[in-house]
């Protein structure tokens, strides 16, 4: 009987910590390389994604503060990887404020020379017709450029602070987020 | 035949014991995933409210790299928070927006759930006014408004207020202040300074 309580005691644990390996909880959102999980942190949030938020210490926003939206891979499905150069391109978003960060697949930023982490919707140069191009890159670049750091995996974090409701929350129809295309590689 | 046999019934010796590993094994990841949330050592709770002491505003660091806090943190989000617990009575929120940037409030329980979150737009001319208390703590303020009339204790509620019944005791208020660029952020974490939280003085 023994054996049996240790091969439960096992598969337990086991299958805890396998299921909250990956996406926290269920009822996650794409939208092209962008993942967003609009349920995370609220009232309705599923047992999974509660025990997800607890283990990796975040602090997902709430509904009425903004939607994040995370992107581990580029428009081809290959990994992100701060060896390689990366264009973040779109058009204006339906939110008040946003702000992209590039962290660690651990979640904490990355040291880079230029001591950056992000960007701001406030403070990107722009076509006359809202549009903008973003180079996510370790060496600096002309224009929009997001420093990246390391040599390794990484993960972009596009927050949409404010949403409109109508356009980001329940309803996602519609909404275009920014595209991510591969450059060069060292 | 024989041998056969017995490896048979030692197969079918086994089947409970299979099954008694499995449903045991199930059980234990249900109690593991639901007790989590109140027992992981970095939850956000764990890491930061509870190091703050009820009713004080805590300002939290700025994301950077090898900094203390949350994981997957805005650098561009300056942070403050307080703690509350309801059981000695109910607590009082207050915030403002600084100027043009965003800021906004959630209130959080111990395992994680925002019960509100709102931002600076929402709200009348940016201010936050947020009167937290359980069910039964609403209840006995109705009761005493109620009874104005005969009951000099009973508080009206003030121009602005949101009364928010919290399902739990124990968590955190959550103040993010933005900055709108990276020369800025100064600015916005001093907007932080009309963040209070403090226990109703006057409870229901």
């Amino acid at each position: 009987m023994s054996a049996a309580l240790t091969a439960a005691l096992a598969l337990g644990f086991v299958a805890t910590i396998f299921s909250l390996q990956g996406d926290p909880g269920f009822g996650a959102v794409r939208l092209g390389p962008w993942t967003s999980w609009p349920r995370l942190g609220g009232l309705d949030m599923d047992p999974y994604a509660r025990a997800a938020v607890a283990i990796d210490g975040s602090l997902p926003l709430g509904a009425g503060e903004g939607m994040a939206f995370v992107a581990n891979a580029d428009a081809t499905g290959a990994a992100l990887d701060s060896r390689c150069d990366y264009q973040v391109a779109g058009a204006a978003l339906p939110a008040r404020f946003w702000t992209l960060s590039a962290y660690d697949i651990d979640g904490r930023l990355r040291p880079n020379p230029a001591g950056r982490y992000g960007l701001t919707s406030a403070s990107l140069l722009r076509a006359a017709d809202g549009a903008f191009s973003i180079v996510a890159a370790r060496e600096a670049r002309p224009g929009n450029w997001l420093p990246l750091g390391g040599k390794s995996r990484f993960v972009l974090v596009l927050r949409a602070y404010a949403a409109s409701s109508g356009a980001i929350g329940d309803a996602y129809e519609g909404l275009v987020l920014p595209a991510i295309t591969r450059g060069d590689c060292s | 035949m024989t041998a056969r046999a017995n490896r048979l019934d030692r197969a079918i010796d086994l089947i409970p014991w299979l099954l008694a590993a499995l449903f045991g094994g199930v059980a234990i990841h249900l109690v593991a995933v639901l007790a989590l949330p109140d027992l992981a050592p970095g939850s956000a709770y764990r890491k930061l409210a509870l190091k703050t002491p009820v009713g004080q505003v805590a300002l939290l660091p700025r994301a950077a790299p090898g900094a203390p806090g949350p994981t997957f943190a805005d650098p561009f989000a300056a942070l403050a928070l307080c703690r509350f617990d309801l059981t000695k009575g109910p607590m009082r929120l207050r915030a403002r927006a600084d100027g043009d940037r965003p800021f906004s409030v959630s209130v959080r329980l111990a395992d994680g759930v925002i019960i509100f979150s709102a931002n600076d737009r929402q709200t009348p001319k940016g201010r936050f006014n947020i009167l937290l208390m359980t069910q039964a703590q609403a209840d006995a303020q109705d009761l005493a408004r109620d009874n104005a009339d005969t009951d000099q204790d009973a508080s009206p509620a003030e121009e602005g207020e949101l009364r928010l019944i919290s399902p739990g005791k124990a968590g955190f208020a959550l103040f993010r202040a933005l900055s709108l660029r990276e020369g800025d952020y100064e600015a916005a974490a001093t907007g932080r300074s009309s963040v209070e939280c403090a226990a109703e003085t006057t409870p229901p």
